[in-house]
């Protein structure tokens, strides 16, 4: 555990010296303020243009889907970047041969900042979210949009070479997060063809407020996982 | 310290290491020639610890390869052929870093630094440095915790000939206080000089394991090759265990008339392609 905690904060002090990083790391609490200032300011502006009572209340809920899936995959996202910095620089090989290891490096770089994540996520999604969210409803937000966030580092990881890379591929695979969309845009049958998206599980539990979609976003995003894991040791070995 | 039995690995369902059986006593520096894709870099991840997936049985310091624990890594340097150093970082940065994994007490990276010549450089940024620079850094980096195991891949690659020297003297230094060292490589100058045993790998299987002299000496005749003046200069040569019966050169001897003399045996690298049929490119 101490090579871990080591190889952790070593990431932290690294991640001081890319300012792309550290923006990476300040965004979510700027999308946040954006989000819970402007959304109700931009609703209130849309009501009076328009006349009508509501235009974006109903997908208020959306916002918070999204928002509670953008903070840790951001925090992820820059756990991804240094894991493609070290393997462009041959470093992961290196750490394996260390005390730290092959799983205490991939504890460091995945596992922790998807538990910092998640612990984030819990505390700024209270205070930036413009529904109102039940304490199961931020736990479950922040626990799937964790999983997704570690979807994505892993695909990211897995499936780039560089950096440059990494960063496209961060773009296009955050497209998982639109399966949330879904269960308030399509009609259920075909709803289900994008089955495969965690995101649309966490969607159809908010929309149905109906708790026990939760778990089905949780086996998803752990089939993916699994596979990506797979896919992660063939390509850092 | 080391100890292969009946080892075999395969990556894709047919064989990479074939049967493979040999020991590393400790103090020695036993080192490992052969062509790209031989499977030295494999046999060097198998006793790493990367690669857990083998037949048979691969030792370090009593501990099976595949069967570690975290522990395992103290006592094992390792000097990978391609720099695995962070580039945003300083030299000294990277020491610090990667010392801090270990338990052990750091050596000095003063000290270190100096000892390949990098004392001026600690607080360059990595990506400034030449591709000798980083191999020195990285080799240094390896001996950070003071292990009593290295593993050295291509140590003096891509490194005048000053600082290979430099770099080869201090693994004399290290062989001296006792380390196990483990040498890949393509160079038999180096591996002439360093090695007190060297393995021919060629195919995943070793071909020969000696020591350097006695590869030399068993398989290759040392030739002599000498020269005088008669009329205009001449030379001939003849086979060192034959000089009694060469008449000439008894005749030349005799009357003072031998201009030069030298003898010239066998490399290692002529003794690699006559046991395996290839060369070490």
């Amino acid at each position: 555990m101490r090579a871990v905690r080591i190889s952790f904060f070593h990431m932290l002090r690294f991640v001081r010296k890319d300012m792309m990083l550290l923006a990476a790391g300040i965004l979510p609490f700027l999308i946040g303020i954006i989000m819970r200032l402007g959304i109700p300011y931009i609703e209130k502006l849309l009501m009076s243009a328009i006349g009508v009572a509501s235009v974006l209340k109903p997908y208020y809920s959306l916002f918070d889907i999204f928002y509670a899936a953008i903070t840790p995959v951001m925090l992820c996202f820059i756990a991804a970047m240094v894991m493609l910095e070290e393997h462009d620089d041959h470093i992961d090989r290196y750490l394996f041969v260390t005390e730290l290891g092959r799983s205490g490096y991939f504890i460091s770089r995945i596992a922790i900042p998807a538990v910092a994540s998640f612990v984030v996520t819990m505390v700024v999604l209270p205070i930036f979210c413009i529904s109102s969210l039940s304490a199961f409803e931020v736990f479950s937000l922040a626990l799937g949009g964790t999983l997704q966030a570690i979807i994505i580092s892993m695909l990211v990881v897995a499936l780039s070479s560089n950096k440059l890379e990494g960063m496209a591929l961060t773009k296009l695979s955050s497209l998982l997060m639109l399966g949330a969309v879904v269960p308030y845009v399509m009609p259920r049958p075909y709803g289900y063809l994008l089955a495969f998206m965690p995101s649309f599980w966490t969607g159809l539990q908010i929309t149905e407020k109906q708790p026990l979609f939760f778990p089905a976003a949780v086996a998803v995003s752990g089939v993916w996982i699994l596979i990506l894991k797979r896919k992660l040791e063939v390509k850092i070995r | 310290m080391i100890q292969v039995k009946n080892l075999t690995f395969s990556y894709t369902g047919k064989p990479f290491i074939q049967n493979m059986n040999f020991e590393v006593k400790k103090g020695e520096i036993f080192g490992f020639l052969g062509p790209s894709g031989a499977g030295k870099s494999t046999l060097q991840k198998i006793l790493l610890g990367m690669l857990p997936g083998y037949e048979g049985s691969a030792t370090v310091g009593g501990a099976e390869c595949k069967k570690h624990d975290s522990d395992f890594y103290q006592s094992i340097g390792v000097d990978f052929e391609y720099s695995t150093m962070y580039e945003k970082l300083s030299a000294r940065e990277n020491l610090e870093f990667f010392s801090s994994l270990y338990k052990r007490k750091a050596r000095s990276i003063d000290d270190l630094l100096v000892s390949v010549g990098l004392e001026n450089d600690a607080e360059k940024r990595v990506s400034d440095y030449s591709k000798g620079m980083k191999s020195r850094l990285n080799f240094i980096k390896a001996l950070i915790h003071d292990p009593e195991l290295l593993f050295l891949d291509e140590p003096t690659s891509g490194l005048d000939p000053t600082n290979s020297r430099l770099m080869k003297d201090v693994i004399l230094e290290e062989k001296k206080k006792g380390k196990t060292i483990l040498l890949t490589t393509h160079n038999m100058q180096d591996a002439t000089e360093l090695c007190d045993r060297v393995a021919f790998i060629v195919g995943g299987q070793i071909y020969a394991l000696d020591t350097p002299h006695n590869l030399i000496m068993s398989k290759g005749a040392a030739k002599i090759t000498y020269s005088w003046t008669d009329v205009s200069e001449q030379t001939a040569t003849c086979e060192l265990d034959a000089v009694s019966k060469d008449e000439r050169l008894k005749r030349l001897i005799a009357e003072n008339r031998l201009q030069s003399i030298h003898s010239s045996e066998p490399t290692l690298n002529d003794i690699f392609i006559e046991i395996t049929g290839r060369t070490l490119v």
